[in-house]
């Protein structure tokens, strides 16, 4: 009898994964568990799956695999270089893709949603465009200079549109010559590939190239669009420029098309979102924007930049549920009050929807407000 | 036409090892020393590993080598800025900075007690203050002062108070050439900066300290006098971590092992029980690599009470109240992340070999390659490696270098 009886059947599973041999460089030193943020809530050894793996004794079934927010604290100070985040990817791919085991409900919901209507809420995919009208922006032809893309977050979702509205109002103030898709576009698919669900991955990169044909360059809200149009979309054939909504900011602050009249008096803390830092090494230009809107005082988190504190969203998880008490976001809420923060700036829609919820549970809504860097530009000008 | 000499480049203990060796086999030889003396690395070491004696012995034996022997030519303060040839032909271009105190000097002292100018003190690691007219230590040689060029005002104060004519603040830089038939690369190491492990606190947490700091607490001649005491608020420590690979064996710092890290953290964990025999001390690894009989000393260390050694790799540092420090590391062997807290903590930082610019091959971590010849690594230049070892190889790198001095120029 083997002491390992499933390893020939996960050895043959990973084996299908180019990046299968990822795991095996890993010395077993512990520096992602000690890193990993799930350790501030609850007991994640992160460790111990890149152990089992090598030993091929990974129970598929195990909830752990669905555990990982994808944040990228444990890659980043990884002294092997193992790239944890393709490692977790590819059993969850297996299991996706493979059916070796279940996927979390509120998951294959989500999945089930995007790819059936190309948005995580279950909207009908014939209401994407409706915020624009309101809005004020046009439909984007090949002409036009910028392709805004809004993410499904602030397309679908009322409470978070605030994003969309106020970066709206921020490029016709500056002039900026822009337009959207509406019910052409999907969503990027970032959080279905990091589920597993690589198939409708692929299918929905291909729509949104199809889609997105004549557009030079790409504003993206969410950091999350961004890191998937800069980072996989090139690969399938996508040869546009991208820039997050937050560099196009700072640069249009810098060459002097955006001037702020008004003053925005308050303390405000900015939440370095984790595809936006630690996945594409941008930490200054959000900041630079804060701190050129008169009247901001900008305050640090103890954790940030390569350091910061996920909200807890990334990796599927927004789409999952997570029991209160073990929620980042919550700690997150704590440490910007602590810190004597008036205003926690965001620069992503799903730390937006993250915080937002953990405002609720705590009861804080009075002491603390979460406001996207759109909004606070836009109070400014 | 070749030369007869050889060429020792660094007076640490693997230079001074080559320089003697090759001496008194009749070679003449010239030992270049960046800084103002010889000892390198070993003199800021309270005892060396496994048999915990002091460095001095072991100096001081060097010293009188060197002194009696007349084939040894020492030039101290003198950094290589490069050297070119071939085996048996070899020509260093030297600079030397002016000590500007010179030979009459008696090591008397007063012109300390007249300096002006406090500088925070390199050989202590800054841990105390010495004057910009210095002496490293008691047993420093040679044992006459050295003024530090940067700090000194030129106010003239020791000039004044000094009645042996010794010091002589017109000295100038000059540059010389050394011709030499063989060259012995000594450079040896400093220690990894601290400072770029941003996730363990050092630099912001006081109580934060590197080995090489630790061993300058436990020496008598120390800033704290050999009380081992933490540098915050000169607490006796009731618990201390010792947090090994603090940038080793990791490719965002030093790919490398550095050899001698695991052997030195157990070192001082045996000296610091000796002062504090009752104090929690932890030990966190990666793997502790013991070589040899050395494993013995490991046995030893983990049969002590009240020392725990706990296989898992410190992500965190945080300073929390009263200066000490949490610390964030999975306990692999019960897979679950702890946080322990501790009145200090060792960072077990690694070694970071010296370069010298010129016609030498060096492997991709900066380490002298072993396919040069004629120019021959010797000691921790040539891969990490403890006091002993060294000796043993600066040994070895002399024959090579004679090697050098004998078929070279033919």
């Amino acid at each position: 009898m083997s002491v390992a009886p499933d390893k020939e059947t996960v050895d043959i599973l990973l084996m299908q994964e180019e990046d299968q041999a990822l795991f095996k460089i890993c010395y077993q030193c512990g520096t992602c568990t000690g890193t990993c943020p799930w350790n501030l809530v609850r007991n994640f050894s992160v460790r111990t799956i890149m152990h089992k793996a090598q030993l091929g004794l990974i129970d598929f079934g195990e909830e752990d695999i669905w555990q990982c927010a994808t944040c990228g604290a444990c890659v980043s100070r990884c002294p092997r270089g193992v790239e944890i985040i393709d490692v977790m990817r590819a059993f969850r791919k297996i299991i996706a893709e493979m059916g070796v085991a279940k996927v979390p409900d509120s998951l294959r919901m989500s999945v089930k949603n995007i790819a059936a209507l190309g948005n995580p809420m279950g909207e009908p995919d014939d209401k994407r465009g409706n915020w624009m009208e309101a809005a004020g922006v046009k439909p984007f032809t090949p002409e036009t200079e910028y392709l805004y893309f809004s993410c499904c977050v602030p397309a679908f979702d009322g409470k978070i549109r605030r994003m969309a509205t106020s970066l709206t109002e921020i490029l016709n103030k500056a002039g900026i010559d822009f337009g959207a898709l509406g019910n052409a576009e999907k969503c990027c698919g970032e959080s279905v590939r990091k589920a597993g669900s690589e198939s409708v991955f692929m299918s929905l990169a291909q729509s949104n190239i199809e889609a997105f044909a004549g557009a030079k360059k790409v504003i993206a809200t969410s950091p999350h669009c961004y890191h998937t149009f800069k980072n996989e979309y090139p690969e399938l054939g996508a040869e546009f420029e991208v820039m997050h909504y937050t560099q196009l900011l700072d640069q249009l602050i810098q060459d002097g098309k955006l001037t702020f009249s008004k003053e925005v008096k308050a303390k405000v803390i900015y939440h370095d979102p984790c595809y936006l830092g630690r996945h594409n090494d941008e930490y200054e230009a959000p900041r630079r924007v804060l701190q050129a809107i008169p009247g901001v005082e900008l305050i640090e988190f103890p954790d940030n930049r390569q350091s910061a504190l996920c909200c807890g969203g990334g990796g599927g998880r927004v789409w999952m549920e997570t029991p209160v008490g073990e929620r980042f976001s919550e700690l997150k809420i704590e440490q910007a009050i602590e810190a004597g923060a008036e205003v926690l700036a965001v620069a992503c829609p799903y730390c937006m929807l993250m915080f937002d919820d953990a405002l609720l549970v705590t009861d804080k809504e009075d002491v603390l407000k979460i406001k996207d860097i759109s909004e606070l530009v836009a109070e400014a000008i | 036409m070749g030369s007869q000499k050889i060429l020792v480049i660094g007076g640490g203990i693997s230079g001074l090892t080559a320089a003697v060796e090759a001496a008194e086999v009749g070679y003449d030889v010239t030992l270049v020393e960046q800084t103002p003396y010889l000892g390198g690395r070993v003199t800021k070491m309270h005892s060396y590993f496994p048999k915990l004696c002091v460095p001095d012995c072991g100096l001081e034996i060097n010293y009188r080598r060197i002194k009696m022997n007349p084939k040894v030519k020492i030039i101290t303060q003198a950094e290589v800025e490069n050297i070119s040839g071939r085996p048996g032909d070899y020509e260093a271009t030297v600079k030397v900075t002016p000590r500007m105190v010179n030979d009459n000097c008696t090591a008397c002292g007063k012109c300390v007690e007249a300096c002006p100018v406090e500088i925070p003190n390199e050989f202590n690691y800054g841990m105390d203050k010495c004057k910009a007219i210095y002496i490293t230590n008691g047993m420093a040689f040679p044992q006459k002062y050295a003024i530090n060029k940067e700090a000194c005002d030129g106010c003239g104060k020791c000039k004044e108070v000094c009645e042996y004519n010794a010091i002589d603040l017109d000295m100038s830089e000059e540059t010389l050439t050394i011709k030499a038939g063989g060259v012995v690369v000594a450079t040896g190491w400093t220690p990894y900066e601290a400072s770029n492990l941003d996730t363990l606190a050092f630099g912001k947490a006081p109580n934060v300290i590197a080995n090489v700091m630790m061993e300058r607490l436990a020496a008598t001649d120390g800033p704290t006098q050999g009380k081992i005491l933490r540098p915050s608020d000169s607490a006796e420590p009731k618990s201390i971590a010792f947090v090994q690979c603090a940038g080793s064996r990791d490719q965002n710092h030093l790919p490398y092992c550095s050899g001698v890290c695991c052997m030195g953290s157990l070192k001082q964990i045996t000296y610091v029980k000796e002062q504090y025999p009752d104090a929690q001390i932890s030990m966190f690894y990666i793997d502790i690599r013991a070589m040899g009989y050395l494993e013995d000393f490991l046995v030893k260390v983990q049969e002590m009470e009240n020392v725990s050694l706990i296989k898992g790799k410190v992500a965190k540092i945080t300073e929390v109240a009263n200066g000490n420090l949490k610390l964030e590391v999975e306990d692999i062997a019960q897979g679950n992340k702890i946080s322990p807290e501790v009145d200090l903590v060792v960072l077990a930082t690694g070694l970071v070999p010296s370069k010298v610019p010129g016609d030498i091959n060096y492997d991709e971590y900066g380490f002298v390659a072993p396919d040069n010849i004629g120019i021959v690594g010797a000691g921790c230049a040539k891969k990490p490696t403890d006091v002993s070892n060294s000796v043993m190889d600066a040994t070895g790198a002399t024959i090579k270098a004679i090697q050098s001095v004998v078929g070279g120029g033919a």
